[in-house]
């Protein structure tokens, strides 16, 4: 076999010289026959002619010889090639044309496909991957699509299931890392020593977590991530055994995780938002305790059972969930759903990106069609040469072997260009940086995407090179060869010959229609979604989150006295006009919400309690964001802690529970034993979650008397926002140094941020579209050109018989318009089909809005006529005496 | 004469060149000669067809082939079978006396 190889590469790449042996063997061949014949006894010259015949053709058997070595494919191969980059120098502009399309259509394919093969196909850096899950509570009754479980949920989970090899229990917060020069905030996860072995971290210096530092009464003891170590605490070697402070209490560190390491909020989204864990501690107090079943703020982690299906998993969770539900009394529509973890990571954008992939297919097959037009041109200009050729012995199969090496040829240049093209692209898209889109720092091109490109280029090649390859190969010898070239298949200004090329325009019609309304719908959700009222003013506005959660912050007065000196700090910043603060600001991951009683409104059995959101606000908050009020009055400086308890809803609340407006001295309470609060104000809704989101009831408390220590610090100002921000910095660092400052961003920013999916999807597939739609342009405008010249004489003997200029403008217009009708029509058909698949993308709009369709069908037509537009101004100036003289 | 020669089946050459060369190496009109000579002038060899089957036979490993002065002192190439070609050799003359065999039993019985 080996040798087999070894004899046809040197076949290949010697072959001359091999060609060269084969002739001196003959020659010797000759020799000693003819001399057998001068043996006996015929003359010298009769001898040697004797002998030719009897070995027959020598350059037969030399071509006989050649075909023996194996290398007849590739020597023709070669052969193709060369003459193809020959006839690809004699038109450089129209290759250059395809070789750009090409580039475009498979250079976006390939960005797009190494966004889903990172997304969708690469398995998360985890030891198997498919068998880790991620457990959420969900109760759909009662508005709570997915809310954190608790420590005594966990542990029952832990104790009682069937189905998982491990389970491990987390939560995230926020901690200040003191005595340092500056107070550091740094984001943390505090868990059961499990976590960290099922997610396969490894220690690069000292230890992970041991088993019996889950229990109470352990020494405190941090984990650093690689990347934390090397920035805080410069790689320091010997940091194993130190202790470092956090929260002002010391923490030994006992190790330093590998490099590799992975872990962010797409993987565990926790309570606190944090963005990526930097330390890992044992598990806090709460989650230690397995009766604690009220806090719900923590992430549950399960490794399957080898063989254990996730199905399963679910089934025997669910008969644990069905078990607390009763014990707990839980509403009827509580459950715990076990999600696969890569769900997790990418579930909510998958459908988003199989729709962009999707387009970018069609696109792609556009870019084909219209190449497959382009070739189809230069086939018609070539008629002749491939007339000689088959005239000379050339058969069908090797004419359309050679074309299709051109077009692969051809794709392949595109290929090269479109990496180049992709690279761009995930450059932009890196630049764009759409929140929410998750492992897009994974993105890049690997050797998955390369094979990707490689294949479609192929398989373009072969898409857009068969038909015209086929077409051409088709010649009838005499009539090209008597037409001089011009084709015998000139059929006037009518397509009645050239179907093909009619079939093709209408496609790429066909196929950019149903792509342009989907574009024109996403723009239309996006404008809808920027008008959504936010409920609050976000120009001109700063906010950052600020943490006064240190040891000297344990008592609720100092916590108080902080923020009301902030604001009287910050409230005396040149150019500031309101300021306030707020334990969850809108449009953040900051979350707050629990069970509340309404006076005089008992919930019906086995319904749970009212869950709304809940946050603390300083008297000026609203003010400051411009937030109106409605009825009654805003907090104010009396509320203290030592007043009755006061609150302020929001008319979602009012409206659902006093729709005659009369919540003003109405009381609420959260659980059955704690104090009434009154309500003394009702402020308007704001979108907290998002625009696209429903926002809950919201109950506001007066931070003097709810006295979180992490709060959002906002301020409106009249003149530059970012010197605002560094000012207000400032001011919480001469304040207390302790304190650290972190997710800072003005509220347009935080907007804007909001809407970066929508827009990343508007602008890709608008892109796309765009695309379609200039490349089905250029369709329709070679082929009408195509039909001008190739109907010059035809238009010419219409005028010479007095046909007038609109007579051929609209002959002209009738053969484009007709084309475009039909694809149009067609295009339509499949865009009432397609567009339903991105209903989850749409926002305000439904996926068969007429507006859209017709705008886009007219926007369609328009572009047609524009194209038509050129080659009918050629038709019109045909001058009829020379045009018949050419002929 | 001639009209009495019988065309080689197909895929017969390579066994005739085999077992010529299984004899000692030599060169391509020694090879012809041979065929003529040992068949008693009863094959029919085209002379050219020698040549491609001999290239052939090169590439699958069964013959190699070196340049060599002959018994006139030129310069000519040389065939010798190979250990693999051996093989072969053995390996198709088992299989042609089955086929000859079998055919040659069925036209007993007919």
């Amino acid at each position: 076999m080996l040798s087999d190889l070894l004899y046809r590469l040197r076949a290949l790449f010697r072959g001359k010289e091999m060609d060269a042996e084969v002739d001196e063997e003959l020659r010797y061949h000759l020799e000693r026959e003819a001399e057998k014949y001068r043996r006996s006894g015929i003359s010298g010259e009769d001898a040697g002619r004797r002998a030719r015949v009897a070995l027959g053709g020598r350059t037969q058997v030399l071509q006989q010889s050649r075909d023996s070595r194996g290398t007849k494919f590739i020597e023709d191969l070669l052969q193709d090639l060369r003459y193809a980059v020959r006839s690809f120098a004699k038109t450089p502009v129209l290759t250059a044309l395809i070789v750009l399309s090409l580039a475009i259509g498979i250079g976006a394919n390939t960005a797009i496909f190494s966004v889903t093969s990172t997304l969708l196909l690469k398995p998360l850096p985890y030891p198997h991957p498919d068998r880790l899950a991620i457990l959420w509570l969900r109760s759909p009754g009662i508005g709570i699509p997915q809310d954190w479980p608790s420590p005594g949920q966990y542990h029952d989970i832990a104790t009682q299931n069937n189905v998982f090899a491990d389970t491990a229990l987390a939560i995230g917060d926020s901690f200040t890392l003191t005595e340092r020069t500056k107070a550091l905030k740094v984001d943390g996860i505090e868990a059961t020593s499990t976590l960290l072995p099922m997610l396969g971290a490894k220690a690069m210096l000292g230890r992970i977590f041991l088993p019996e530092e889950d229990e109470p009464g352990k020494p405190q003891t941090v984990v650093l991530t690689y990347g934390f170590w090397k920035r805080e605490f410069a790689g320091d070697p010997n940091i194993v055994g130190r202790a470092i402070t956090l929260d002002g209490k010391p923490h030994t560190v006992v190790g330093v995780l590998s490099a590799s390491f992975r872990l962010n909020h797409e993987v565990i989204p926790t309570v606190a938002g944090i963005d990526k864990p930097e330390i890992f501690m044992p598990p806090d107090d709460g989650a230690k305790n397995p009766t604690n079943y009220g806090s719900e703020n923590y992430n549950i982690v399960a490794r399957l059972k080898p063989g254990v299906t996730m199905q399963q998993a679910q089934a025997d969770i669910s008969v644990i969930a069905a078990r607390l539900r009763v014990e707990k009394h839980r509403d009827r529509s509580f459950t715990i759903s076990v999600v696969p973890l890569m769900e997790q990571v990418v579930g909510n954008v998958r459908t988003a990106v199989l729709i962009l992939f999707g387009a970018v297919a069609l696109v792609l097959l556009i870019a084909c069609t219209n190449v497959a037009n382009l070739l189809l041109s230069r086939a018609t200009a070539r008629m002749r040469e491939i007339a000689i050729r088959t005239a000379l012995g050339a058969g069908r199969g090797r004419m359309v072997r050679q074309l299709l090496t051109e077009s692969i040829l051809l794709s392949l240049m595109g290929a090269v260009a479109g990496l180049g093209i992709t690279e761009l692209s995930i450059l932009i898209a890196r630049r764009m940086h759409p929140g929410n889109i998750p492992r897009l720092d994974e993105l890049g091109i690997d050797f998955r995407v390369l094979g990707f490109t490689f294949a479609i280029a192929i398989l373009t090649g072969i898409l857009f090179g068969l038909a015209p390859a086929l077409r051409a190969s088709q010649v009838e010898l005499t009539g090209n060869l008597k037409a001089g070239g011009k084709g015998a298949l000139s059929g006037g200004l009518s397509l009645r010959h050239d179907r093909l090329r009619g079939v093709l325009v209408i496609a790429e019609l066909a196929i950019s229609l149903p792509l342009l309304v989907g574009a024109g719908l996403l723009v239309r959700s996006f404008v809808r979604l920027a008008n959504v009222p936010p409920g609050f003013n976000p120009g001109n506005v700063v906010s950052m989150r600020v943490g006064a959660y240190g040891p000297e912050f344990k008592d609720a007065t100092a916590r108080v006295q902080f923020y009301q000196e902030l604001a009287e700090r910050v409230g005396h910043l040149p150019g500031v006009t309101g300021t306030g603060a707020i334990s969850a600001l809108p449009l953040t991951s900051a979350v707050g919400w629990g069970g509340m009683n309404v006076e005089g409104c008992v919930p019906p059995a086995n319904e749970p309690e009212l869950q709304v959101d809940m946050r603390a606000a300083t008297p000026t908050y609203f003010g400051a964001l411009q937030i109106p009020l409605i009825s009654g009055r805003m907090f104010a400086e009396t509320d203290t802690a030592k007043m009755p308890p006061v609150v302020i809803i929001d008319k979602k609340m009012a409206d659902r529970f006093w729709p005659h407006g009369d919540a003003i001295g109405k009381r609420v309470r959260q659980g059955d034993k704690s104090p009434w609060m009154t309500i003394v104000g009702v402020v308007g809704s704001v979108k907290q979650y998002g625009l696209d989101v429903n926002s809950r009831m919201v109950v506001y408390f007066p931070h003097t008397q709810a006295t979180f220590g992490t709060m959002y610090v906002v301020a409106r100002t009249t003149t530059d926002p970012a010197s605002t921000t560094r000012a207000m910095i400032h001011a919480v660092n001469t304040l207390n140094p302790s304190v650290p400052v972190y997710d800072v961003a003005t509220m347009e920013q935080r907007v804007q941020d909001s809407m970066a999916r929508q827009r990343f999807a508007m602008t890709m597939l608008g892109g796309f579209a765009a695309f379609a739609m200039i490349l089905a342009a250029i369709g329709i405008y070679g082929v009408m050109s195509f039909l001008v010249t190739q109907g010059t004489a035809d238009i010419a003997i219409r005028v010479a018989l007095g046909a007038g200029r609109g007579s051929i403008l609209s002959l002209v217009f009738r053969q484009g318009m007709r084309l475009a009708m039909l694809g149009i029509v067609a295009g339509l058909i499949g865009a009432f089909g397609l567009t339903r698949l991105m209903n989850s993308l749409l926002f305000g709009v439904k996926a068969t809005d007429p507006l859209t369709f017709a705008s886009i069908t007219a926007l369609l037509l328009f572009v047609a006529l524009f194209a038509c537009l050129v080659p009918a101004g050629r038709a019109v100036r045909v001058d009829p005496m020379t045009a018949l003289r050419m002929e | 004469m001639a009209e009495e020669r019988l065309e080689l089946p197909q895929g017969t050459l390579d066994l005739l060149i085999l077992k010529a060369l299984a004899l000692e190496p030599m060169h391509g009109w020694a090879v012809s000669e041979r065929l003529q000579q040992v068949s008693r002038e009863a094959l029919q060899v085209t002379q050219g067809s020698l040549y491609p089957a001999l290239h052939r036979l090169e590439r699958r490993g069964w013959v190699k082939a070196q340049w060599a002065t002959s018994e006139n002192n030129r310069r000519a190439r040389y065939y010798s079978l190979t250990a693999a070609g051996l093989k072969q050799l053995a390996k198709e003359t088992a299989a042609w006396r089955k086929l000859a065999a079998a055919v040659g039993h069925v036209l007993d019985m007919a």
